[in-house]
């Protein structure tokens, strides 16, 4: 990039763009200059996921699992309905951590309470039952410290998590739902 | 970003800047712009934060229907390595380590122990397509319900699955 840069301000320099589209140039160059996944995106199958966009959890008492999460996790809550809630993993327009293209939202935990045998919106038939169950669902928290998450965790009042490898614990939630809480040493290859 | 480097050219033009310091500058905004979110990252002074899914710990009948299903459709990617003949671990979005996601397919219970389900899970498909996407699923024999930019598919198990783009499946537009 380096070069590119010396390249637009000697064509700068010599009057072959304005100051205005040097500029623009150097902007959108500073902004993409390290997003080259977007381009590897971008050539990928129609269908490779980037991220998951949200966790749809189901429960009785949608808001004091919400208060829950909020309080565990550090996450604020947005667009509060009577039924449901959405907690991001961040603020409006942060971008997901490790992923460069713009398109790709932070994942946001939406806690809800719904009858599961209704008919999803815009649907006349109930949702199929499923044969599968997704037993718990393992979080990254930032700055992983064995030590500190543990004290943390005592503070929160759970006094002996579950410890899980070098880089997590398991607890459960007001629900009873098996929740992970893991670094981000601990991935698919091991940790 | 672009007011920090219009002033830059103000001092370059100025003589506050010489040449070099320029570019310098130029390609070290470049870098902190592209390293902005690790601040976003931080851990609180206090208490835990979450920064994203690590895992999907998935009990089905047969975690290989699985394991392909979502490899195979979602071009998540097996490592080998990991594959114990019960289960599996596919890796989607950044690398392992660099806030990368796995979904673990696994031969296990499937009857619910808390009070609480996770009954389905959205998927962000990045530079989404209408046309392709629904043409993707189709060629996967896969009818989608839902709206454009957010539709739903069953897997192997009927596992309610979700794909969405940024548009229309957004925390913020809610």
């Amino acid at each position: 990039m380096e070069g590119f840069v010396a390249q637009k301000l000697d064509d700068y320099k010599t009057g072959k763009i304005s100051r205005r589209r040097l500029i623009e140039t150097l902007t959108l160059a500073a902004t993409t200059a390290y997003a080259q996944d977007a381009n590897a995106a971008a050539s990928n199958p129609a269908l490779k996921v980037a991220l998951v966009n949200h966790v749809s959890y189901t429960c009785p008492n949608f808001q004091r699992a919400a208060d829950w999460y909020s309080k565990i996790f550090n996450l604020d809550q947005v667009g509060a309905t009577q039924n449901d809630v959405a907690l991001p993993f961040g603020k409006k327009g942060d971008k997901p951590m490790g992923v460069a293209v713009n398109d790709v939202p932070v994942t946001t935990l939406i806690i809800r309470s719904r009858d599961s045998d209704a008919p999803a919106r815009g649907e006349t038939t109930p949702r199929r039952k499923s044969r599968a169950l997704v037993n718990h669902i393992a979080y990254t928290i930032a700055d992983f410290n064995k030590d500190r998450v543990r004290a943390e965790l005592k503070r929160l009042g759970y006094p002996n998590p579950l410890q899980d490898g070098e880089h997590s614990f398991h607890i459960v939630d007001v629900n009873g739902y098996d929740v992970q809480i893991s670094g981000i040493e601990m991935t698919a290859l091991g940790g | 970003m672009e007011r920090f480097i219009a002033d830059l050219v103000t001092d370059l033009d100025s003589g506050k800047l010489d040449r070099r310091q320029f570019c310098e500058t130029i390609m070290l905004a470049a870098a902190v712009y592209a390293a902005g979110e690790a601040g976003a990252n931080a851990a609180p002074a206090q208490g835990l934060k979450a920064i994203g899914i690590n895992h999907i710990s998935y009990a089905c009948p047969d975690y290989r229907k699985a394991r392909d299903f979502y490899a195979g459709v979602f071009g998540m990617e097996n490592a080998p390595t990991m594959d114990t003949g019960k289960e599996a671990r596919l890796m989607f979005g950044p690398g392992p380590g660099a806030g990368g996601t796995f979904f673990l397919p696994r031969n296990g219970t499937t009857a619910a122990k808390a009070k609480a389900v996770v009954d389905h899970i959205c998927y962000t498909i990045p530079n989404w397509d209408e046309a392709k996407v629904r043409a993707a699923l189709a060629a996967n024999g896969l009818t989608p319900t839902g709206r454009n930019g957010s539709l739903h598919v069953y897997d192997p198990f009927d596992y309610d699955i979700q794909i969405g783009n940024s548009v229309e499946e957004n925390a913020f537009r809610r």
